[in-house]
């Protein structure tokens, strides 16, 4: 009988969580991550020599700390990973060097658009973790809140960096979040 | 006295319920696989049948709550619908539960049936009319069975883990503990196996399926986690499809083998994850192979271009 110890210091304790709604929200953030992680490389990939070179590699640095961060937790929680990933490998790589193809601009016109879907993505997951029990997810909205605020400035590096003058700013923009908001529906459920 | 060894019962009562409200959260076929762990522990800590008498069980019970424990005597006086409130409640869910457990042991002879319920009630001091809570073809008996399975599995992992943490035992290579795990699972089998055929073609019903399906991904889940696997990427789908490849496989070789102790069944199981270990070697070594190619062109392209 008695309390059984938790040795491995990867594990959280699983009792009492909302297995659902957790497993979705640490799925669909890696699942974002991830695809984040993929459009920087491919941003890099084609402005990589270029003067806005070492912007944009500082915040893909910050990406990969993000992804390194979901996929601890992704064993801590023991969620499963979005079957979707081999496809979000291919589709933020083209993304990110399309957009780049657009010229600088267009890199940060991409930027910005993404970054501002996932910042809010991040605060709808904020109010749902604060209305279901701040207590006990205290470390999980720790870290999305962290995320969230990584993600505001990146988009406002964007902005800083001409993103509104690329070419059709407004309908890149749109289609992107669009693509973005099918990403997350998608990366949840499957 | 009896009184207040009865308000002492009814606090444990009150926290055991918020457990179990807390578990009530999750989704329906995770509680009943749940409460289905829950009941089997309540019915393996007690196995005096239900018929003795409540009096001396109700002076009898130890005023100490003990956190793991499980309330004491479910009685099933009342299942009715208002019942939430009152003391010694047993909700429908557990008394089903108790009445699968008792029916296991008449399985060897009846099969999964009908019969083998109605006689686990009566060993509770049912009616055999309670099998009529359940289907005629035994569905609900498998699927707690399958359960009951994965869970002593389950804890059987975690103690080998705990054991392993401690520097008491060896951390086995990955191969050997596969093998180990899904042995172990299927030697849970053996007292049933006569009748496991027709427990396989009836969890796979259309009926069951969804059950079964989860039931089985869970298990497989549980191993690989145990194993080590901290896979975030489509590596965790391959492992466990081809985990659940092997343990399909095995079970049906089980199933017709008739060698001493099934030996021949754990040596098909040696040989499939043997083979389960070279696919991803090989798997390895054409992707490093591909890469190496791939380097080669590019390197022809850039000295044709020049």
């Amino acid at each position: 009988g008695g309390v059984s110890l938790r040795l491995c210091s990867t594990r959280v304790t699983l009792e009492g969580i909302n297995r659902p709604v957790i497993d979705r929200i640490i799925r669909v953030d890696h699942a974002g991550e991830y695809g984040a992680n993929r459009i920087y490389a491919g941003q890099m990939a084609v402005l990589g020599r270029s003067s806005v070179g070492p912007v944009i590699q500082q915040m893909w640095n910050q990406e990969k700390d993000h992804l390194k961060k979901f996929n601890e937790l992704m064993v801590a929680y023991r969620v499963r990973p979005t079957a979707l990933l081999p496809f979000w490998n291919v589709a933020g790589f083209v993304l990110g060097a399309g957009s780049a193809l657009l010229g600088k601009k267009g890199a940060m016109a991409c930027t910005v658009a993404v970054e501002e879907s996932i910042a809010d993505h991040y605060n709808s997951q904020i109010r749902t973790l604060m209305e279901e029990d701040p207590e006990k997810y205290k470390e999980l909205l720790q870290t999305i809140k962290q995320f969230r605020d990584d993600e505001r400035e990146h988009h406002d590096v964007g902005l800083e960096h001409d993103a509104e003058a690329a070419p059709a700013y407004v309908v890149l923009k749109t289609a992107i979040q669009l693509g973005c908001k099918a990403a997350i529906f998608l990366s949840e459920r499957i | 006295a009896a009184t207040a060894a009865g308000s002492l019962r009814r606090a444990g009562w009150a926290l055991w319920r918020g457990r179990a409200v807390v578990r009530c959260q999750l989704s329906p076929p995770q509680r009943a696989l749940q409460a289905s762990a829950l009941l089997r522990r309540v019915s393996d800590e007690q196995k005096e049948p239900f018929a003795s008498s409540s009096q001396q069980h109700f002076d009898s019970h130890p005023t100490d709550h003990q956190p793991e424990k499980e309330p004491q005597g479910p009685r099933p006086s009342y299942t009715g619908q208002g019942g939430q409130e009152s003391e010694d409640y047993e909700s429908e869910e557990q008394l089903q539960h108790r009445i699968l457990t008792a029916a296991l042991e008449f399985v060897p002879e009846h099969g999964w049936t009908a019969e083998a319920i109605a006689e686990g009630a009566k060993t509770l001091g049912l009616s055999v009319a309670a099998a009529g809570m359940f289907h005629s073809d035994g569905s609900e008996l498998i699927l707690h069975f399958v359960s009951q399975c994965n869970t002593k599995l389950s804890e059987l992992l975690e103690q080998e883990q705990k054991l392993v943490q401690l520097g008491e035992a060896e951390k086995k290579p990955t191969d050997q503990f596969l093998r180990d795990a899904v042995e172990a699972r299927l030697r849970m089998l053996i007292p049933y196996i006569e009748k496991w055929p027709q427990a396989l073609s009836i969890l796979l019903l259309p009926r069951n399926i969804p059950s079964s399906l989860n039931l089985l991904s869970s298990m497989i889940d549980d191993i690989w986690h145990y194993a080590g696997d901290q896979s975030t990427d489509f590596n965790w789908y391959t492992r466990r499809a081809v985990l659940t490849g092997i343990y399909n496989t095995t079970e049906l070789v089980m199933i017709q083998d008739s060698s001493p102790d099934f030996e021949d069944t754990w040596q098909f199981l040696e040989n499939r994850v043997a083979d389960a270990m070279n696919m991803r070697d090989t798997a390895t070594q054409v992707q490093s192979t591909g890469e190496a190619v791939v380097q080669g062109l590019m390197g022809a392209a850039v000295t044709v271009s020049n």
